[in-house]
């Protein structure tokens, strides 16, 4: 996005409520969590003329959920994808204002990932038949994503001597920030005893080293600096935006080492080139939490530490309130929910408004105590910068940074 | 549609799958491991994909590999997804690096592969004989006249480097 940084901004957020059982459709959770960000914008539905959306077969499309909206779309796009989509997506709506497309893009994600289609790959996942390139792996038992990232966390373990414990403590910082998120999903704090006490899933990871699954939907809107300007909200502007970049090969990424090594390796030029920033001056990062480990590899690839010593830093408390560069101060996917990673999107721009929705009576007007204790305050004190670093797999992610 | 019924999974491989129907049918008829090897360029590539990684070309041949090699990475599953999997657990899935063409064309690449860590009788190899570094062949379990699949056993050959076992 060169000559595009500060010219687009997020303008609106909005959630449903992170359960295991919405007892609705996909449609009707897209519905309300859009209508949610568009009045937190200001926005009518004759004012948003763009959506897009991202799913693998398991949610609604764009074109049915505008007319609930009272939309009349002049783009819309659907896509195929998971994990990594969300940041992806806002530098496309960028794209598709910027080509005259459109004006305003509202971005959503809605799945029953716990009622419906297990994200987890039990039921209607595990039961489809295997063909294609997954004949490579499905056949062998590896077919959840755990069972996909585990050899990769394994080959780290083995490199660097990363150990259970270390990464435990990316699970102990989110449950510790989940417990001063009314939303979370699990609000209750661990600790690595009870992280590494829990059951094996797939080695290395145990239960807790995996994050949840939920029912949710969520969103954000996307415009130009321009038309925020009109808008309820202060904009939260966007530097930069590195989509979906890979590794060499992502149908069988383990022909090309090292295994250990994640997208980030190549997003970060991209996206902090444009945002002509080093990781040094985000104040908060929201990396994608499907498993402990898939934060402590992106931290680590982004260079807020160095290659290898991805552990020693999510173990050293800077990862957590209070530290000097909190993570997924929602709870993110391990304790708030799983959202394919729009939730830690939302997270930071309320994070960059000063209003994050805590414990604290005048939060919404951004009063907050800055008391980490339990059932307190979850705002960071003035942050300028976030930074969001989305994982679909080892070899493929996407990177956003904002500032406000 | 040919298809092959395997621990409650319906492996699909229909006459126009031109990257697997072969790969399954050639481990049925030679017990090897046959990989696609450019036709131009002369590298060998898995898994079998029909243009050249490293050159434009797309012709190529089928050749035969060892099936010798080390695990580079692997898992143990513990809490099995696929429901045919239950009574295997807890069961390796290995990465396993083959001995030819290890860091070509680039010191980052290999020719690795995805399978079980599995006994004479194919049945999941006990855990704690799994570790990374550690030798091992192609074995192939025949499941239909056209499809063998090709999983891997332990040989008694000292590791590759050190050999090394999850702690947990």
């Amino acid at each position: 996005m060169a000559g595009l940084k500060d010219r687009y901004c997020i303008v609106g957020v909005g959630e449903t409520e992170y359960s295991r059982q919405s007892a609705r459709s996909t449609r009707a959770m897209a519905v309300e969590a859009i209508r949610k960000a568009m009045d937190d914008a200001g926005l009518s539905g004759a004012q948003v003329d763009g959506m897009m959306s991202y799913q693998s077969g398991d949610s609604i499309v764009s074109n049915w959920v505008s007319g609930d909206l009272g939309m009349r779309l002049n783009f819309y796009m659907d896509v195929f994808g998971g994990g990594s989509s969300t940041e992806a997506l806002v530098g496309l709506a960028i794209g598709a204002i910027e080509a005259g497309m459109c004006n305003t893009v509202a971005l959503f994600r809605s799945m029953n990932g716990y009622s419906d289609f297990r994200i987890g790959g039990t039921g209607a996942r595990a039961a489809q038949p295997v063909r294609g390139m997954d004949l490579a792996q499905v056949p062998f038992g590896m077919r959840s994503a755990g069972q996909n990232f585990a050899p990769t966390f394994m080959r780290h373990m083995y490199e660097y001597g990363t150990t259970s414990e270390q990464v435990a403590a990316v699970r102990v910082a989110h449950s510790k920030h989940a417990s001063q998120n009314p939303k979370a999903f699990l609000k209750d704090r661990v600790t690595v005893a009870d992280v590494v006490g829990s059951r094996w899933i797939v080695k290395p990871l145990h239960l807790l080293d995996c994050c949840l699954e939920t029912d949710n939907a969520t969103a954000i809107i996307v415009t130009s600096a321009e038309r925020a300007r009109d808008l309820r909200r202060k904009p939260i502007s966007i530097m930069g935006v590195a989509g979906r970049v890979n590794k060499p090969r992502t149908d069988f990424h383990w022909a090309h080492g090292p295994i250990s090594r994640v997208a980030g390796y190549y997003a970060k030029d991209i996206v902090f080139g444009q945002a002509g920033i080093a990781p040094d001056d985000v104040d908060i990062t929201g990396s994608y939490d499907a498993f402990t480990f898939t934060t402590m590899l992106q931290l680590e690839e982004y260079g807020f530490c160095k290659k290898g010593e991805g552990g020693a830093y999510v173990s050293s408390g800077i990862i957590e309130l209070g530290g000097k560069r909190p993570n997924n101060t929602s709870g993110g996917h391990l304790c708030e929910g799983y959202t394919h990673g729009m939730s830690m999107v939302i997270e930071n721009v309320r994070q960059l408004r000063g209003t994050v929705d805590d414990y604290c009576p005048g939060a919404a007007e951004g009063k907050h105590s800055y008391d980490y204790a339990t059932g307190r305050c979850r705002q960071v004190k003035d942050p300028r910068i976030t930074m969001n670093l989305g994982w679909a797999m080892p070899p493929t992610g996407s990177a956003l940074i904002l500032h406000n | 549609m040919p298809s092959v019924e395997y621990r409650g999974m319906n492996l699909v491989i229909p006459e126009n799958d031109s990257e697997w129907r072969e790969h399954f049918k050639l481990a049925r008829q030679h017990h090897q491991l046959m990989l696609r090897k450019c036709a131009k360029c002369g590298l060998l590539r898995y898994p079998p994909s029909h243009g050249c990684p490293w050159c434009p070309s797309q012709e190529w041949t089928w050749q035969a590999v060892s099936g010798g090699g080390h695990i580079y990475s692997y898992e143990v599953v513990h809490h099995a997804i696929q429901p045919g999997f239950k009574d295997w657990t807890p069961y390796a899935v290995v990465l396993v690096e083959l001995d030819e063409q290890r860091g070509k064309p680039t010191t980052d690449e290999a020719l690795r592969i995805i399978g079980n860590l599995v006994t004479a009788d194919f049945r999941p190899e006990p855990e704690a004989n799994v570790a990374i570094g550690k030798r091992v062949k192609a074995v192939f379990n025949d499941l239909s006249n056209d499809f063998a699949l090709p999983q891997f056993a332990l040989t008694d050959e000292p590791p590759v480097g050190r050999a090394w076992r999850f702690p947990g």
